[in-house]
């Protein structure tokens, strides 16, 4: 069997056997989401201002509470390392198992937007230029979730130190896709601000594998 | 001369673990690395294997090893598998084998009707067969093998040596280290931890 196919379906079956950390980002979105307005009057248009913006951080969020789980598991079980005696390059098998996270984990959270974005009575267009956002940029945040797993993977509570060494990454992105967002209600053309997000996010999978390679391999040399 | 090992030299933490070990191994042999703990088998293992950067040149057939991953067959001490899924399900992802082929492999490690039954169930010594079972799974022909017998009963050790004899005697080569002298397998020893 393929080597690609086998990192997909071991995803799947792990998604099988976990559904709550499916799940876990899903249920943190909602609840999140669900309490901004308890929090915050119920001036409606007020929510409808801030709302596309605490989607998007807290689909951020729920990214990041992910990140332990990309390689620490496989890398603690020794499975990881197992990968480095394959035919493919390892970068290459990383990128699969990114992508095939992206599809699994992050996906889901994304679809939930429409969702959330009506509760917090955002306008339907907003909420598909949200949408888009959220599709176009997301893969660099796997991927730079992937870096801050990939560094701290030998350290014991690395959570918090993989979020605030990634964390001079995802800003960019997140003023990148407030700004199309912003020009969005403002009713100008957010065009060339997408492009932009677009190509950050297309340099950022296809270098990033090949950082967190490099990364993985250090911490496995690391190790005895 | 199929495993050329060329001047291997490893530091960690500022203490020499080995330094300048030359050794040839032929297909057909056996070599065990001997040594007390904290001697560096473990260390040098990998480093042949090529999980971090040689010190050294480690050859194979005259090219460097680290160009071809896939000959090696590295079996440590980490359990190797995924605790929440099936064995076959952890056998399938690794040596890319079919169910048929896991099936009689688990067979051969004493396994035997296990293939659905999650990892987290297993004992220690069961969790061993399963990351064993690789070797009857996957044709490479270099195997290196830290501890392979921990954790195993006397007739999993039987069951072991008569696979590991099987690959040799198919021109196979076997790294090995065990504190416990193979009784039925011909080896050469390297011995390490002394005079550094």
């Amino acid at each position: 069997m393929g080597i690609e196919r086998r990192i997909i379906q071991r995803e799947w079956r792990l998604v099988m056997a976990r559904p709550g950390e499916v799940l876990k980002p899903m249920w943190f979105l909602l609840l999140v989401i669900s309490l901004i307005p308890l929090a915050l009057s119920p001036d409606s248009t007020l929510l409808a201002e801030i709302g596309p913006a605490m989607i998007w951080v807290a689909t951020l969020l729920a990214i990041l509470l992910n990140m332990d789980h990309l390689f620490k598991d496989d890398y603690s079980e020794g499975v990881l390392e197992q990968w480095l005696f394959w035919s493919r390059p390892f970068a290459w098998c990383v990128a699969i198992k990114l992508l095939t996270h992206w599809l699994f984990y992050i996906l889901p959270l994304i679809l939930m937007t429409p969702i959330v974005g009506l509760m917090l009575s955002i306008e339907a267009d907003v909420i598909a230029v949200l949408l888009v956002t959220l599709l176009v940029a997301t893969p660099a945040l796997t991927c730079f979730s992937g870096l801050g797993g990939a560094l701290t993977l030998g350290a014991a509570r690395s959570g918090v130190l993989g979020v605030l060494v990634m964390l001079p990454l995802f800003v960019p992105v997140v003023i990148l896709a407030a700004g199309v967002i912003t020009r969005t209600t403002d009713g100008a053309g957010v065009g060339p601000l997408l492009a932009l997000l677009a190509a950050f996010s297309l340099g950022a999978a296809i270098l990033m594998p090949l950082a967190i390679a490099a990364a993985i391999r250090l911490n496995i040399g690391g190790s005895t | 001369m199929t495993l050329e090992l060329k001047h291997l030299h490893c530091e960690r933490d500022d203490r020499v673990l080995f330094r300048d070990i030359s050794q040839c191994v032929e297909r057909g042999e056996i070599l065990r690395v001997a040594g007390p703990n904290g001697a560096g088998k473990t260390t040098l293992l990998r480093m042949i294997a090529g999980l971090f950067e040689v010190d050294g040149e480690v050859l194979w057939e005259s090219a460097p090893l680290s160009a071809m991953p896939e000959s090696v067959l590295y079996i440590g001490h980490a359990p190797q598998v995924t605790r929440e899924l099936t064995v076959q399900a952890n056998l399938q992802f690794l040596s890319g084998a079919t169910m048929e082929a896991v099936r009689h492999a688990l067979q051969a490690v004493g396994l035997r009707g296990y293939d659905d039954s999650l990892v987290r169930e297993l004992s220690q010594g069961q969790k061993r067969r399963v990351a064993l079972a690789r070797l009857w799974l996957e044709s490479r022909p270099l195997w290196i093998l830290d501890e392979p017998y921990t954790a195993l009963d006397v007739e999993m050790v039987a069951v072991l040596d008569q696979r590991i004899k099987q690959h040799i005697q198919a021109q196979g080569v076997c790294l090995l280290t065990t504190h416990q002298p193979p009784q039925q397998l011909d080896y050469r020893t390297l011995e390490l931890g002394h005079g550094y």
